[in-house]
């Protein structure tokens, strides 16, 4: 099942490769993040790179996209020895490449973010031509409409679009895709595939590294693992896919899934999973702890930014001790919602209150003196601190002992933090800074905690180990909200749930009837077809 | 989708922006260059003054505000041209015209020489290498008795009339005005742009960022060598603690910060203001520092954007606002 690379006669000009690397390394001071890597790609393969977090795919891509210089090793472009050469001139080659955290030229409009590939690599070429040439991309990855507006004005999935069209606007021969599926809902992923699936006589080849599996399921034709630096295994994406080491490392409870999509609503059995028989024990305690008064309550709440109203009267209460979910597609208003919660946004209309009292003017940091801690999406670690001093930020004034306790706590629940604690806090991998980011969320020991969009971009095997992690905390009596993409797990682990559509509550309930609610699967699959 | 309506910067497109900001400074050259006609000596000399400090603060501008290198080293390039000008007056007896034109071309060496080393360095540690630079090169020119030491250099020739010294400064800003309008209107500033908002992800797009650097240090350098030719020309006495203060940076960077960072109008507006206010105020210097500071932390503080930003706000949301 797992096919080794076999050697190729370099001497046979007539199967030269797209891409060929040799043994290729890099480190990082003592940290060898690729460690010999052979690899071949040729025209027409579309190449799925999968792995857990951590394993180096993203060094990978730097590699091959010409921005980190290997340590060893070399990188060959149809034959050609390109292992020296820098990011600018592979692109001028056709090495076009993604980030997985969207950078964009953020005080440009989201048309010169494209020109600019267009006249740097041809500078003589007509305004006319590059803008007609451009509109065609923005057209096809749904961009059209915001051509004209500021990068920074773009959400964050708006931002992983641009930059797909921003590497296609360099014309490549060769696409590198990092993560550019994370965070979608399932209509948004069929699109995802579309438009993927549309590049393949564009481009002449593309990789793609990505944990959302229906992508690389129905993108790639071959795909390669990676594990610390080092190949497992690469083969035809089916038997990749298939092989047990791989479910090992990997996959993990994904495996048994077959979909994590509510098309597919997940099944009752989980007999695999120690986690899926707590929540019921946990919901009983729930219930004889809950007090009548709410912890948290949102009364008719609205809020936005500016003109846009993304909130339009939104009314939860959080009981202590449950976890709520907030389900809802993409610009339904969920992250909103929970930078309400954590008093980043204030909210325009409607009350707030925490513990019975009003709190809606509250700033963040009083907020978090009474007890509200938000995790929030995209990690947001502090890059100049190490993985010790972003979790010990939030215990100042505590005694000596008090903060070795809780530190103790966070590296009991996330060993892989213990590890690192001396490395800078965004030298880890994504999983682990996301890690970093729950704990340093708990090192404050909160009484309610919003966890924004915390799977976003994680190894399925991350997913659960974050997942058997919240239910810990769950189960320690922590009031949790949780806002989530992946349905299928926020069900599991929720009491209650709420679904927002265009910024109002469209279905409410607990998670048992919510997940059987044939209103789930139309508000998910209906809004996002509209 | 609710986010999708969210509050937004409309950008109007590359040509428009052309063609008005094109049309905009040609007015202000020709206001510039009337009122430069029939000035009285005072009128002169303050214009002279102006005029310097814009070209400066353009050049400046081009790349702190366009390319995103905030450097600290402009008095190292004032103070090379002024010294380039009266040695090669004084000692080869050059022709003026030839003098100014080295003044600029040493400068410009200058920074084809050290961006190797400075470009090493990238955001603060730029500034502060560039920082560095002038002051030691300010060090050197003290403890050198070739060029004079502290105590400077005499211009051996006379320094023209002041009529004359307007018009030479008039003449390079209108050169600075057609570079910088190259420079920043069109696909050129569409790659400046793009190296100062994310080098990497230009370097990704095809951007060679460091040839675009180097072309942007290198011709601000040559504007701000020819305005220290021009200013040691004025002054027909130079030494190292006026040509190379401290004070020439700081002033460039006041006039950017009040009028805008990466406006085209930003140099413009702030210069006025900058030289209005330091003549008005000019009987109360320390009436003038204070007022000055608090300017600066105000618009740092409330229009990030300087005063052109500002404007360009209102006048959008006006426009705007229009259309609904």
């Amino acid at each position: 099942m797992i096919k080794h690379q076999c050697e190729v006669d370099t001497t046979v000009p007539a199967s030269t490769p797209l891409l060929r690397t040799e043994d290729l390394k890099k480190s990082y001071g003592g940290v060898h993040a690729i460690q010999g890597i052979s690899f071949e790609l040729h025209k027409g393969d579309v190449c799925g790179v999968i792995g857990p977090n951590g394993a180096g795919k993203s060094t990978f891509i730097g590699l091959l996209g010409g921005a980190l210089s290997p340590s060893g090793g070399r990188i060959y472009f149809e034959g050609n020895d390109v292992t020296r050469l820098q990011a600018p001139y592979r692109a001028s080659l056709g090495i076009g490449r993604t980030y997985q955290v969207p950078r964009p030229f953020l005080n440009m409009s989201v048309m010169e973010n494209l020109l600019t590939a267009q006249f740097a690599l041809h500078p003589l070429i007509g305004a006319g031509e590059a803008k007609a040439f451009c509109e065609e991309i923005l057209e096809r990855t749904g961009l059209l409409e915001q051509k004209d507006w500021l990068a920074k004005d773009l959400p964050l999935l708006r931002r992983k679009r641009l930059e797909i069209a921003r590497a296609l606007a360099i014309r490549p021969r060769l696409l590198l895709l990092d993560e550019v599926g994370a965070g979608l809902i399932d209509s948004e992923v069929s699109e995802l595939i579309e438009l993927i699936l549309s590049l393949k006589d564009k481009v002449d080849s593309i990789i793609i590294i990505e944990h959302v599996l229906r992508v690389v399921r129905e993108c790639c034709n071959r795909t390669l693992v990676i594990n610390f630096g080092k190949k497992i295994a690469e083969g035809p994406t089916s038997d990749v896919l298939a092989s047990r080491e791989v479910a090992e490392i990997y996959l993990g409870n994904a495996a048994n899934r077959h979909s994590q999509s509510v098309t597919e609503s997940p099944q009752e059995q989980k007999t695999t999973s120690p986690v899926g028989v707590l929540p019921q024990a946990v919901l009983d305690d729930a219930e004889c702890l809950k007090p009548s008064e709410p912890l948290l309550e949102l009364l008719q709440v609205h809020a936005g930014y500016g003109q846009a109203k993304v909130l339009q009267g939104v009314s939860i209460k959080v009981f202590p001790g449950s976890t709520v979910a907030i389900l809802g597609t993409n610009g339904a208003g969920k992250s909103t919602l929970a930078n309400v919660i954590s008093g980043v946004l204030r909210p325009t209309a409607g009350q707030f209150r925490i513990d019975g009292k009003d709190a809606g003017l509250s700033l963040p940091y009083e907020r978090s003196r009474l007890g509200i801690a938000q995790c929030q999406e995209g990690r947001k670690i502090f890059p100049n601190l190490t993985v010790e001093e972003n979790l010990l930020i939030s215990t100042r004034g505590l005694t000596r002992n008090q903060r070795l306790d809780r530190l103790d706590g966070i590296y009991t629940l996330f060993p892989d933090l213990h590890k690192r604690r001396h490395d800078g806090g965004t030298a880890m991998s994504g999983g682990q800074q996301q890690m970093l980011a729950i704990g340093r969320a708990l090192m404050a020991r909160p009484r309610l905690i919003v966890f924004d969009e915390i799977s976003l971009g994680l190894a399925p095997v991350m997913m659960d180990r974050l997942y058997m992690a919240l239910m810990e905390l769950k189960k320690s009596g922590l009031t949790l909200v949780i806002v989530e993409q992946d349905v299928a797990r926020a069900l599991e682990l929720a009491d209650e749930v709420h679904v927002l559509e265009h910024g109002k509550i469209a279905l409410t309930g607990d998670a048992r009837s919510v997940k059987h609610d044939p209103r789930l699967k139309s508000l998910y699959i209906g809004e996002a077809i509209a | 989708m609710g986010q999708i309506i969210a509050k937004t910067t409309k950008v109007p497109s590359v040509e428009t922006l052309k063609i008005q900001s094109g049309g905009l400074m040609l007015m202000a050259l020709i206001v510039i260059g009337a009122s430069g006609l029939s000035a009285g000596n005072y009128a002169l000399e303050v214009g002279f003054q102006f005029l310097l400090l814009l070209i400066m603060a353009e050049a400046w501008n081009l790349m702190a505000g366009y390319t995103g290198l905030v450097s600290l080293g402009t008095a190292s390039f004032v103070g090379i041209g002024g010294y380039t000008l009266v040695g090669l007056m004084n000692r080869f007896d050059a022709s003026l015209s030839v003098a100014v034109f080295a003044a600029g071309i040493a400068a410009m060496v200058l920074a084809l020489l050290v961006s190797r080393a400075v470009f090493r360095m990238r955001g603060l540690y730029f500034t502060v290498g560039t920082l560095a630079l002038a002051e030691a090169l300010r060090m050197f020119m003290v403890n050198s008795d070739y060029f004079g030491g502290a105590t400077g250099i005499f211009l051996a020739k006379d320094s023209p009339s002041l009529k004359a010294l307007f018009w030479m400064a008039f003449g390079v800003l209108v050169l600075t005005t057609m570079l910088m309008q190259i420079g920043t209107q069109g696909r050129f500033s569409v790659l400046l742009r793009a190296v100062r908002d994310d080098e990497d992800a230009a370097a990704q797009a095809g951007v060679r960022a460091f040839r675009v650097k180097l072309g942007v240090f290198a011709l601000s350098s040559f504007l701000i060598g020819l305005a220290g030719g021009l200013q040691a020309l004025k002054l027909g006495v130079i030494e190292p603690y006026g040509m190379f203060g401290l004070q020439w940076t700081v002033n460039v960077l006041t006039v950017v910060i009040i009028g805008g960072q990466g406006k085209r109008f930003g140099s413009l507006v702030g210069a006025v203001l900058v030289v209005a206010l330091s003549e008005a105020l000019a009987d109360y210097p320390a009436v003038h520092l204070l007022l000055m500071g608090f300017a600066l932390i105000v618009i740092i503080r409330f229009a990030p954007q300087g005063l052109a930003g500002l404007l360009e706000r209102t006048f959008n949301r006006r426009a705007q606002g229009g259309v609904k």
